[in-house]
């Protein structure tokens, strides 16, 4: 499996209330898939702005697909999936940082979406430029300077299958079946 | 023969997962002792559980609900979300259940009601999770897919960490306190220093804290980045829960010749004054004397990290026959029902309420933008709490310093962050 997109560099320690807002907490109705969905992505990122860590114009030219490239300690803070979820239904396809707080590692792949803590790949990237993932031979390549990174992820064995299936309730409704 | 010496955190793990060793970063499989969610997240839990096509709850008597971040209600949006929790308690027969009035802030409720025991494996929907790792438990926060996925199966999947030992040694008299070590600590390790590590917290200053002080040590270890934060069981710990259980617990502890990742040592003595965590970050740690006189609007006392009972009474102290200052507001809430009955009874919140502050039954309140207390902009506050970051309990252009009870309270005298120093011997 290989993912490519376009670059958005952010800096270090982007938490969770800068993702995602205790005051929105409570709205939403997690029952109505779309609803949700719209739902978190109007109000996700609500208090990103303007916040040094996080790139120009990132949230209003965020388009499917781009993979967000960041200093340490991506997704600081609490437990609320909402967090990883604004980033999913933004469209960020995948999340490769210094490295990634604990919670937000394990949300984020929970929702279908990667994240890949790399030590020193921050220093590698740029916005704007193309990132290209293939999980096969864990390579990363910055396919607009040619450099290439190697990673390794402690996961369980079954992840990539969770990735495929699509997130970790997806993957269990299928082992049901 | 393999090195067979385990940190405690590794013997845990390992008991759970029904192996002889674990070693650092190695995936692990893990049976689930207890499984704790709240109002903020416990509906979401609930929907995400119903999407996975479970029957049953796996062990109604494992798993713990309590109604805290939200309540009471402000509005309908909270009032289903409650709503639709209570339908979930009842309909897979959720055996312990925190009503609003009977509870109070879930990782207090979780401990002084004996639900976390020595070298249990604890999740909750909440990074403060950690907090029940004062008890000698492995506690940690996960998302609300894995609680469903938890509350199917009782199996959660854990990178085994490595273990950071932080021993600290030295008195800690008043106006110090366990605030004020953590924040210390957190200055040294900073927001990440302790990424997918247990941050282990020893030595003679531990052992010389009530339970109650050590709580606020564990409950910040998130701060650092770590996966939990973990104290051995002593006699007090034993104490502590055979008051909360009636029954005096078996205990598990780490070998003493286990291997740390890393060992911080502290000396209190290096701690010459009480230190504040300034905007934007728990981490960001000065002595209170760098930005004592800044004007604050609102200070609160309270939160799962210092709304206990000798948090209410150090800053009762303070409190007690002064005014809150005409130019900033006090907020004061005990972190569950037994301290606020406890705090009545002992005439701390009468004290409280004669100083001029608003009182309030036990809620996480204005820790976070939720409900109450929230700050407009520009506004400052210092609080109890434990976290910081922009916006996070309010416009985004609000500010937070992080403080103790002692420092908190004095402040709100005041008006300006002060040093509680200044109030010994009044």
């Amino acid at each position: 499996m290989i993912i490519k997109g376009k670059v958005w560099k952010f800096g270090a320690d982007i938490d969770t209330d800068e993702l995602f807002a205790g005051r929105h907490l409570m709205g939403g109705d997690e029952t109505n898939a779309e609803a949700y969905q719209e739902f978190i992505s109007g109000s996700g990122l609500s208090q990103a702005r303007n916040r040094s860590n996080v790139p120009d114009g990132f949230l209003e030219n965020v388009r499917r697909g781009d993979i967000i490239v960041a200093e340490e300690n991506f997704g600081i803070g609490s437990s609320r999936q909402q967090a990883a979820e604004t980033l999913k239904f933004k469209g960020i396809a995948a999340v490769v940082a210094d490295s990634v707080h604990r919670i937000f590692f394990r949300n984020f792949w929970n929702l279908g979406c990667p994240a890949l803590d790399v030590p020193g790949i921050s220093k590698g990237f740029s916005t704007g430029q193309e990132i290209q993932i293939d999980f096969g031979s864990a390579k990363i390549r910055n396919c607009t300077t040619g450099e290439q990174f190697d990673y390794h992820l402690c996961v369980p064995p079954w992840f990539m299958n969770m990735l495929k299936a699509g997130g970790l309730i997806p993957y269990h409704r299928s082992m049901n079946r | 023969m393999p090195d067979m010496a385990m940190t405690l955190v590794e013997k845990i793990l390992a008991r759970s997962c029904g192996r002889e060793k674990v070693v650092p970063d190695e995936i692990v499989d893990l049976n689930v002792d207890l499984a704790m969610t709240h109002d903020a997240l416990g509906a979401h839990t609930a929907a995400k559980f119903e999407q996975l096509g479970a029957e049953n709850v796996w062990d109604p008597s494992k798993v713990v609900v309590i109604l805290d971040h939200y309540v009471p209600n402000k509005d309908v949006d909270t009032a289903k979300k409650c709503q639709n929790i209570r339908r979930f308690v009842q309909k897979y027969g959720i055996q312990h259940y925190y009503e609003v009035g009977r509870g109070g802030i879930c990782h207090q409720v979780l401990l002084e009601n004996g639900h976390v025991l020595p070298g249990m494996v604890v999740v909750g929907t909440d990074s403060h999770t950690t907090t029940a790792g004062a008890a000698g438990a492995f506690a940690a926060g996960i998302g609300v897919d894995e609680m469903a996925v938890v509350l199917k199966s009782g199996k959660v999947w854990e990178r085994v960490p490595n273990t950071i030992l932080v021993e600290i040694d030295g008195t800690l008299a008043f106006p110090l306190s366990s605030k004020d070590l953590i924040l210390w600590i957190l200055s040294k390790l900073g927001v990440s220093g302790a990424l997918f590590a247990t941050i282990q917290f020893t030595g003679t200053t531990v052992s010389h804290l009530s339970v109650d002080s050590r709580i606020t040590l564990t409950n910040m270890a998130i701060e650092a980045g770590a996966t939990n934060g973990i104290i051995e069981p002593d006699e007090k710990t034993l104490d502590y829960l055979k008051n909360a259980t009636g029954e005096i617990p078996n205990c598990v502890h780490g070998d003493p010749d286990a291997h740390f990742a890393r060992r911080i040592s502290i000396n209190t003595e290096d701690i010459k004054e009480p230190l504040v965590a300034a905007p934007p970050s728990p981490a960001n740690v000065v002595p209170v004397g760098r930005v004592e006189g800044t004007h604050i609007d609102q200070a609160f006392v309270g939160s799962c990290t210092n709304g206990r009972l000798e948090d209410l009474q150090i800053a009762e102290r303070i409190i007690r026959g002064r005014r809150v200052h005409s130019d900033t507001r006090l907020i004061v809430i005990p972190a569950s029902q037994r301290i606020y009955e406890a705090a009545c009874e002992q005439g701390l919140l009468a004290s409280f309420v004669r100083a001029g502050a608003a009182v309030s039954t036990p809620t996480c309140g204005p820790c976070m933008e939720s409900h109450m207390g929230v700050l407009g902009p520009g506004e400052v506050s210092i609080a109890t709490s434990n976290r910081n970051f922009p916006g996070r309990a309010g416009d985004p252009t609000s500010e937070i310093y992080l403080a103790s009870p002692a420092t908190v309270a004095a402040s709100a005298v005041e008006g300006q962050i002060t040093n509680p120093k200044r109030f010994l011997g009044k």
